[in-house]
């Protein structure tokens, strides 16, 4: 597939490009200043001026800023007119998204008998059923930049994309071959922007389109040699992203196309490895509503009730120097002194000490969460880690008894003595009971999610599509987290004693298990900002850290310490909004968008490691927060079979496998033949329409009959007369 | 296997009156055992409740005083046979497996109709054909009637005939307007309303002589004569001539056709004197009926297309595949105890696929997509060839009239499909679901496949039917009972003279067959109405089932056709389809009387470009969770088995409100316009 010999007859600049990732990496470290100079200057040693001059004109482009040239028209506009021109596009798609459907039919034009149901919430784009798989992203971005309007009604070149602000043209090849795995390929013209990929083909109709946001590449390779292509498409670049699907494109060797755009997508889909800001940090598009403000974390105790006397907050964080990772407040015993803490966090490994998650309102259970103690193998002790978890016990008087929930299995908890880790033992412990949850590790979650992919994309094996899919195991780690997060809301509610909770480090399966048990527990977590704030406390604030197991911006795609502990979670939070539909006050498009912002880097909300890190960098104040989108469009992501008195309600969702399903519409969304049933959402929605809709009929009639009789009476009373 | 440390609810000696069962009229107690109790499987606190067992003539009844579970009760009340059982009843046909299960130990052995029972029965488990399991354990029972209960159960519920079934409650069934394509005006309305010409209605096999499976009246190609019909049906195997069942507007028909005969010699001429010219003459004269059978379904097309011929012997499973499959399926879904579910569960997704199910249901939608497209493409009649053309070609039959005509997708366009695919044109109905002892290798459970592709079809398309998922267990379940007569019997004839049977032994009382259609129009509650609650609750647990059983996304579908302007105005003009929307719409919602249809009016005409397409991908297809593990409830995780929130089942709760709210604010509309109408 990539031949590599032919490179490498060409001169050896190009090699240094093609081989592997770290090969690249360093190639790019070294030169990033001046990529662009030496990638033309091999482009004219291989003979072709036009290629070389199209490359520098980006580049210099990119530079200053402003276009010149010829594909690059957009940027001719000054940014306040392209701002304007995106808010008149804004105007219009608010009409023509969510309610198209049913704007649609309001208009006078109702299909009798069964009216085709729109199959995304915002889409409104191209509806032809064999783009279904690029048309759902497109959705996700339209929900993003709100600019929904494609064709028409603007001064653009049609087959560039309507660019976000911020966003500016970065290069554009034509007669580019888009190798649909699907609909087969299609022809058309590729443009890289610094924040995504864009591809229009206008052979079908409506014409075809495929958006990427950068920051989804996992990986680019680079297909066939100059000498040793031979075959139709054969020559061209692979792209491999991280929500499951491989692009495919080929170029015309003549056109000289393949290494400009390579160069731009390496750029700008690992800005990290090539020092350069993310996106996000020059997005800089307007929401109503602020995300940043969603969670503060004194107002979020607060609502749980703290301080109260058995529990205080403090800031000995403050500065991050007490532990790196953790959030600068926390809620801690009450009979804790701030040297307790300091001790505490001498014996936990990273200082991760136990630090309150979320309490019971009634019975003042709780639950915490830790790293693992540092025991080792001479089965060291601390009678002030002891302590406090005897006082985390204390704190709650309904129980004398606490849980110490250790995610792993029992096997990996005893391997990490050897590394000076370990788990607490029930004799150091008085009162405590340890149990072991089985999850697996990172590793093999990213190998199963592997599975998972070759499984689902492009192509799904019919005949062996089940078993197929247990082989992945991922039903079952989500199982194993489902049920462990069951157990502990399950402790806390039902026996009313504490649980504390962790793994190694308490950044990954610790944090799948509390967010998810505070899920299930308190139903302000099932709400839009309760969500939100859910993520941003258990997952962001204790340092679950997305840069690295995400790989932001980063070209080591191989990176031993990237894995899908987020989206693994998010996967709970559907197995569990499936089982309950009514209590959760989004649907899953709010899930696929916090996925696909997860990767996107669009906007600030999942970049760098822990909070300390985001405030280093500014994250606050430089970039736009997520959460400002979510919230500000609201009625994107509203449940409309939600029924607010399940607030009240502890959900205990079953989790064997049989209740289990892949979240196709997720996993397999690329698959055009893999359409999902309408959601019952939508439908619902559709039936409140056709009852306003009827009810205003109904009323009309009311009127004219009225104004009939009205208009009638004095006639009648004259013929009497 | 069942664990006694905590014997919950140790039995109290009932001194306060005898307990006794609630008997239907005619239904005798044979057997019954004190101080029972009763299991619910896998519930890891192994709570009991404790009972008397009765065996009778018709059922398995459990009565107890003590609370119901809410799930068992749920399930209960969307039975179509809650009128005639409580929620502890097994009426007999549904028994499939008895075990009997010692204490302390997990093995368990197979009791089979003539087991000699041991002096001492320590408890019983019966596993339903609908897969519900119930253990029995007799530890506090008087000794003796352990193994009375047990014998009554094992001889009563496998009968060596079907007329030895409690068939028949003693009341006429109330009118369904189901035709029962016994009559030829069934059938020729059938003709009319699919305007299939050129066939005609035989009534040649009035006295079931040509072939005792096909109903006394069938529909051929009009050139055939009544002699040339014997005389081709000997040809074929059962003697079943080719026979129309649907017709396409172009003039398409569907016909159901048996192989021919193999093995003719043996039938025609006992005499082993004939020799193998003279067999391969006979051979040779099969072959030329055969021909001359697909030549007149060539002529009887209008425009004379080439029919397309399927071979189902060919493209679909065996029934023994079938039963194999399903087999699997109940080992998978009845676990013993909660140490083997979840060792089951951990290779839950592999052992579906490797029970097959899937793939034949996902075989018998592709084959029957194939043939509705040839049909609706390319206006070929099929005819769907099978070795004895009872089974499969029902299947087949049913899907492809599903996929192409929309009147079969309402609720009596079904049973009418039902009633002529499957009870008229002689499913063995008898012999697949094992009613009897006999021939237990006859068993194989085709009609569920069939109900699982109807299942597969109305997942994929969520308000094509009008009928839910729900319905089709309900008459999976309702299969079993042998009150309900459309499910029992083997052919039409079979009825006949199991009817036959049951007056001569009995002539004072009268025999009346119901058919399970008539739950719709049912407004009696048959058991004493201690067990079932009050009579007040019988129509409210109905409606509530109403719920469940019809589409609300159907009627939504309907309601949303009114939205067209003016269609509100014109509800009152006859010939308005707005009308004709409203009147329906009417009768689903509950107002014009009991059916969810208008009993007398003729089932509609067929429609152009209604056709359904189905996914037939395996990835497409989902596993019926509420059909084959309906009865199991997890094993509890948590400590508490509170059920803190109605899962999935409530979601159509708040469609139902406000298809009835929209419903209601037409119908005040209405009546006012028609007040201020008499006013003028």
């Amino acid at each position: 597939m990539f031949s590599g010999g032919g490179i490498e007859k060409r001169g050896i600049s190009k090699a240094v490009n093609k081989r592997s990732s770290s090969r690249r990496s360093s190639s790019s470290s070294t030169g990033s200043g001046s990529t662009s100079g030496s990638s033309s200057g091999s482009g004219s040693s291989s003979g072709s001026s036009s290629e070389s001059g199209r490359s520098n004109n980006s580049g210099s482009s990119s530079g200053s800023g402003s276009g010149s040239g010829s594909g690059s028209t957009p940027l001719g506009s000054p940014p306040h007119v392209q701002m304007a021109s995106h808010e008149s596009l804004n105007s219009e798609s608010k009409s023509s998204s969510l309610n198209s459907k049913l704007g649609h039919e309001s208009a006078g034009s109702p299909s009798a008998g069964s009216p085709s149901p729109p199959k995304s919430v915002c889409s409104s784009s191209s509806t032809s059923t064999d783009q279904h798989h690029h048309h759902q992203l497109a959705h996700v971005l339209n929900a993003t930049s709100k600019l929904t309007v494609r064709e028409g009604t603007r001064t653009l070149r049609p087959d560039e994309p309507t660019l976000v602000p911020g966003e500016h043209m970065e290069g554009t090849a034509r007669e580019v071959t888009y190798l649909c795995p699907y609909t087969g390929p299609k022809k058309g013209t590729l443009s890289v922007t610094n924040y995504r990929l864009y591809f229009r083909s206008p052979e079908t109709d409506p014409p075809f389109e495929l958006e990427v946001p950068l920051g989804v590449v996992s990986r680019i390779e680079k297909v066939g040699g100059a000498n040793t292509s031979r075959g139709e498409n054969s020559y061209g670049i692979e792209i491999f992203c991280k929500d499951i699907r491989n692009l495919r494109f080929a170029h015309k060797q003549e056109n000289h196309s393949r290494r400009m755009v390579t160069e731009k997508l390496l750029q700008y889909a690992f800005p990290a490895s090539h020092k350069l800001p993310f996106f996000a940090f020059e997005y800089c598009e307007q929401y109503p509503e602020n995300g940043w403000t969603v969670y503060e974390p004194i107002a979020e105790l607060k609502r749980q009730g703290l301080p109260n006397e058995s529990w205080r907050i403090t800031r000995l964080n403050e500065d991050y120097e007490l532990c790196e990772t953790y959030p600068a407040v926390w809620a801690v015993p009450a009979a804790a002194s701030d040297t307790d803490l300091r001790n505490v966090a001498a014996f936990r490994s990273r200082g991760r000490i136990p630090v309150l998650s979320w309490i019971h309102p009634e019975s003042q259970a709780t639950i915490t969460r830790c790293a693992q103690p540092l025991v080792g193998v001479s089965g060291k002790r601390s009678r002030d880690d002891e302590a406090y978890i005897q006082h985390i016990m204390d704190a709650n008087a309904q129980s004398h008894k606490i849980f110490i929930m250790d995610a792993r299995p029992s096997v990996n908890a005893v391997a990490n003595k050897a590394r000076g880790g370990g788990y607490e033992s029930e004799d150091a412990y008085q009162n405590a009971e340890v149990q072991f949850l089985d999850i697996h590790n990172i590793h093999v979650m990213r190998e199963s999610l592997r599975k998972l992919q070759e499984v689902c994309y492009p192509h799904i094996d019919n005949a062996h599509w089940l078993s197929n899919l247990e082989a992945t195991h991922w039903l079952d780690h989500i199982r194993c987290v489902l049920s462990g997060a069951l157990r502990i809301a399950d402790k806390v509610e039902s026996l009313k004693t504490s649980v504390v909770v962790h793994c190694s480090d308490g950044w990954d399966r610790t944090a799948q298990l509390t967010a998810l048990a505070m899920l299930m527990l308190d139903g302000y977590y099932r709400t839009i900002p309760g969500f939100a704030v859910l993520i941003e406390k258990e997952w962001l604030s204790f340092g679950h850290k997305f840069a690295q197991r995400i790989g932001h911006g980063d070209d080591r795609h191989q990176d031993e310490d990237r894995s899908p502990v987020f989206l693994q979670f998010v996967d709970c939070v559907c197995q569990v909004m499936k089982q309950f539909p009514h209590a959760f006050q989004f649907t899953e498009d709010l899930l696929i968008t916090v996925l696909d912002h997860l990767y996107s880097c669009l906007f600030g909300t999942f970049l760098y490691n822990s909070e300390r890190e985001r405030m280093e960098k500014e994250v606050k104040t430089k970039t736009v927060s997520l959460w400002s989108l979510i919230l500000s469009n609201p009625s994107d992501f509203e449940n409309p079979l939600y029924n607010p008195a399940t607030r009240h309600h502890v959900l205990f969702p079953l989790t064997s496998m049989r209740h289990l399903c892949l979240w196709d519409k997720y996993y397999c969304r690329w698959n055009p033949s893999m359409r999902p049933q309408e959601p019952v959402h939508i439908r619902f929605k559709e039936l409140l329409h056709v009852k306003g809709q009827l009810e205003r009929r109904v009323d009309e009639l009311r009127r004219e009959l009225a104004a009939r009789q009205t208009h009638d009476s004095p006639r009648v009373t004259s013929a009497i007369v | 296997m069942l664990n006694y440390k905590r014997p919950v609810d140790v039995p109290e000696e009932v001194d306060n009156g005898k307990v006794e069962p609630n008997l239907l009229p005619g239904e005798i107690k044979i057997a019954e055992a004190n101080n029972v109790l009763k299991f619910a499987p896998l519930k890891t606190n192994k709570t009991g409740i404790s009972g008397t067992l009765f065996v009778t003539n018709f059922k398995v009844s459990f009565v107890t005083s003590l609370p119901v579970d809410s799930k068992e009760a749920e399930l209960h009340e969307r039975s179509l046979q809650s009128h005639y059982l409580g929620v502890h009843d097994v009426c007999l046909s549904e028994v499939d497996l008895v075990y009997q299960i010692s204490e302390g130990s997990t093995k368990k052995k197979r009791l089979l109709y003539n087991a000699p029972l041991p002096a001492r029965v320590s408890g019983l488990q019966l596993v339903l054909k609908n897969l519900r399991v119930f253990n029995f354990c007799f530890k506090f029972t008087p000794a003796g009637e352990d193994v009375r209960i047990g014998q009554a159960l094992l001889h009563h519920a496998f009968p060596p005939s079907i007329d030895h079934l409690f068939l028949s409650c003693g009341h006429p069934s109330p009118f369904t307007g189901i035709p029962e394509f016994c009559l030829a005006q069934d059938w020729e309305k059938e003709l009319q309303r699919t305007r299939c010409p050129n066939w005609r209605v035989s009534k040649h096999n009035e006295f079931f002589n040509l072939c005792s499976s096909l109903p006394t009246v069938v529909v051929v190609p009009r050139d055939l004569l009544d002699a040339q019909l014997e005389q081709a049906a000997q040809h074929f195997q059962g003697t079943r001539p080719p026979v129309w069942c649907w017709g396409a507007l172009g003039g398409a028909a569907l016909v159901r056709m048996a192989q021919i005969s193999p093995n003719i010699s043996d039938k025609i001429s006992v005499t082993k004197s004939m020799g193998t010219l003279q067999r391969r003459k006979l051979e040779e004269e099969s072959q030329q009926q055969e021909n001359r059978m697909m030549g007149l379904v060539h002529r009887c097309h209008p425009k004379k297309l080439q029919p397309t011929i399927i071979d189902l012997d060919q493209k679909l499973p065996s029934l023994k595949d079938v039963n194999i499959s399903y087999i699997k399926l109940r080992e998978l879904h009845t676990p013993d105890d909660p140490t083997q579910f979840w060792e089951q569960d951990r290779h839950y997704f592999s052992r579906w696929e490797s029970s097959r199910w899937l793939s034949y249901v996902s075989k018998c939608l592709e084959v029957a997509q194939n043939a509705a497209s040839a049909i609706a493409h390319h206006n070929s009649s099929v005819i769907l060839q099978e070795s004895e053309g009872r089974d499969m070609s029902a299947v087949i039959s049913s899907l492809v009239q599903l996929l192409l005509d929309p009147q079969v997708r309402t609720l009596r366009g079904f049973h009418s499909l039902i009633q002529k695919e499957w009870v008229a044109l002689g499913h063995s109905f008898c012999s697949r679901l094992g009613h009897t002892r006999n021939q237990p290798e006859e068993q194989s459970p085709v009609w569920l496949l069939f109900l699982d592709c109807v299942h597969q079809l109305s997942l994929q398309h969520h308000a094509a039917l009008e009928f839910t998922s729900e319905y089709l267990l309900a008459l999976w379940h309702a299969s079993h009972c042998s009150l309900h007569s459309s499910f029992m019997f083997n052919s039409v004839n079979a009825k006949y003279s199991a009817k036959a049977v049951l007056q001569r032994e009995n002539p004072q009382q009268p025999v009346y067959l119901r058919p399970v259609w008539s739950w719709w129009a049912e407004d009696h509650d048959w058991l004493g109405s201690e067990q079932n609650g009050s009579s007040e609750s019988v129509k409210g647990r109905r409606s509530a089932a109403r719920d469940l059983f019809l589409n609300v996304h159907y009627i939504q579908n309907l309601m949303e056709s009114l939205v067209v302007s003016g269609a509100l105005g014109r509800l009152r003009d006859p010939v308005s389809s707005a009308h004709h929307t409203w009147h329906r719409i009417q009768y689903l919602l509950g107002d014009s009387g009991p059916l969810p249809y208008d009993p007398n009016a003729p089932l509609g005409p067929l429609q152009i470009d209604a056709s359904l397409r189905v996914d037939v991908a395996l990835s497409s297809l989902k596993p019926w969770h509420e059909c084959f593990s309906g009865w199991i409830s997890e094993p509890s995780v948590t400590i508490n088995e509170i059920d803190s929130l109605s899962r999935q089942s409530t979601t159509t709760v708040q469609h139902w409100e406000h298809v009835r709210q929209i419903y209601y604010t037409i119908k005040s509309h209405l009546s006012e316009t028609l007040t201020n109408g008499v006013a003028e």
